[in-house]
């Protein structure tokens, strides 16, 4: 197998995989070269996030780099998580072969598009990302 | 893991016992080289000629318009550039969904000068004959279509492509890499010049192939050196494997019919299966002029290579029909060429069944699908791809 058993694992049960309704922030990013797509949706408590939700659609590691993104940022101000890095995400994983680093990477962008959605939110201006 | 179910036998086959047992003797004590005059040579020589006799008997064709080859990829390079180099220059008919051995040949005979229509197909897959004699130019030198398409399995109307290409005196290859040993070949009645076919496909070894010649054709060699192979294809006859290709086929003479039979009802029950269980499917390929063991299936909003590791977690090896390579994914040509829209063709699982398929293996496939699919839907975006 040229994935790890974390990957493998997060890909048979997906953690927090699913739409949310009246979320905080979401937002989500694609990945144009192969079509794969990252979604997240956040729910926010005292600037941290709550809880984390997600839809994706693409490889089987594209699906578990999201589904690992939701158990990673759980807890964190969200601030933190607008500089969220793909490497996190992929050491989370215990790592990704080199054609699959995307999969890390679309992960990470729509964290990130979703957490900037949540603090425009909070401050009452829409910022980029996407409901 | 327990259960083991192998459903890619377009991609190969394992060797069949028979062949394994035939070929043994030609790693050990019959190791010489069929050229070599000695006692050792001859035996190797003897060896060569009795299996090309087997595959001649087989094809209907005479042992010296064959010629044993590396692979499909060999055959269909040496059949297509080795027609259309040996009349310089001029126009070749070929297809869009051909295998890339024969598309990316025929690009490179455009790099030389030659002239390459690309026939289109229909929804099914199929290439309309007529399209064939619109295409057709004085200067045609060359008709190159594939028998049976791997990955979706219709098989073309080569027959009515043979007789236009011989009613314009073009010679015709055809690529039967996946028809041969699986549905009968007549190349005198199909009109055909040049034939590719393989061995591993059908239980046998890989590394050897062949490509039949009828007799009169003018070819040229894409591969020099020795004199072997009537001096169409030099290099040291790889012994055991021509050894194993002649088992093989008759052991396809004697299966071949029966065994269509079972693998067909077999494939129809994976397809009613699946189509029972899993909403947003779709069948590729035309519904009966197809490859006995093949079901190209569409999930739609699915990406094929998450199904795929999501089989292959439950034992089950089948293939993705678009390929993401370094993080592009290309969807597969020849579902691009019927028009199969973008969000069923990324999609795309090819099943293919063979000899040791049981019904029991079938039915854990269709509940495994149904699964898998059905997970991986969840996580997906409503409308994504």
């Amino acid at each position: 197998m040229r994935y790890s058993e974390t990957l493998v694992e997060h890909f048979l049960n997906p953690r927090n995989a699913g739409l949310m309704r009246d979320a905080d922030g979401s937002g989500s990013d694609e990945y144009a070269a192969c079509g794969d797509l990252a979604r997240f949706y956040l729910r926010v408590q005292d600037g941290r996030l709550a809880q984390a939700r997600f839809q994706a659609y693409g490889c089987g590691p594209t699906i578990a780099a999201a589904s690992v993104t939701t158990e990673l940022a759980g807890g964190r101000p969200v601030e933190e998580l607008v500089l969220l890095k793909a490497q996190e995400i992929e050491d989370a994983l215990d790592g990704l072969p080199e054609d699959r680093k995307h999969a890390a990477e679309v992960a990470a962008g729509a964290m990130r598009a979703a957490a900037l959605d949540a603090l425009g939110r909070t401050r009452g201006e829409p910022m980029k990302g996407e409901a | 893991m327990s259960r083991r179910v192998y459903l890619d036998h377009n991609a190969s086959t394992p060797v069949h016992p028979e062949v394994v047992a035939a070929m043994l003797p030609y790693f050990g004590e019959i190791y010489g080289n069929p050229s070599s005059v000695h006692g050792f040579g001859r035996d190797a020589r003897a060896a060569v000629d009795a299996a090309r006799e087997r595959v001649a008997a087989f094809l209907r064709v005479r042992p010296d318009e064959l010629v044993f080859t590396s692979g499909g990829t060999e055959s269909d390079n040496f059949g297509l550039k080795g027609l259309a180099l040996a009349r310089g220059r001029g126009h070749v008919i070929t297809s869009t969904i051909e295998h890339h051995a024969v598309l990316r040949s025929a690009q490179a005979l455009e790099a030389q000068g030659f002239a390459v229509t690309y026939l289109r197909v229909d929804v099914h897959g199929m290439v309309d004959p007529d399209e064939v004699r619109r295409a057709l130019r004085p200067d045609t030198i060359a008709i190159s279509v594939m028998h049976a398409n791997s990955e979706v399995g219709t098989i073309q109307p080569v027959g009515a492509i043979g007789a236009i290409a011989r009613e314009a005196g073009v010679p015709f290859h055809v690529d039967a890499v996946q028809t041969f040993g699986k549905v009968p070949i007549d190349v005198d009645a199909l009109g055909i010049d040049a034939l590719s076919f393989s061995s591993h496909k059908v239980y046998g070894p890989k590394g050897i192939a062949g490509l039949y010649i009828r007799r009169g054709t003018k070819m040229v060699s894409i591969q020099h050196g020795g004199e072997h192979e009537r001096r169409r294809r030099a290099g040291t006859e790889n012994v055991p494997g021509i050894v194993g290709l002649g088992t093989a086929v008759e052991v396809r003479a004697r299966d071949m019919k029966e065994e269509g039979e079972r693998v067909t009802a077999l494939r129809d029950r994976l397809w009613e299966g699946i189509r029972a269980r899993v909403p947003e499917v779709r069948l590729n390929g035309h519904p009966t002029e197809r490859l006995p063991g093949t079901a190209n299936i569409c999930y739609r909003n699915v990406e094929s290579e998450s199904i795929v590791l999501g089989l292959d977690l439950k034992g089950i090896a089948v293939s993705a029909g678009s390929a993401c390579t370094a993080g592009s994914v290309e969807p597969s040509h020849v579902l691009v060429a019927m028009g199969v829209p973008l969000d069923w063709a990324m999609g795309a699982v090819r099943s293919s069944l063979g000899r040791s398929t049981t019904a029991e293996d079938v039915d854990y496939v269709v509940a495994s699908v149904t699964e898998v699919v059905a997970k991986i839907r969840k996580a997906m975006p409503v409308g994504a791809a």
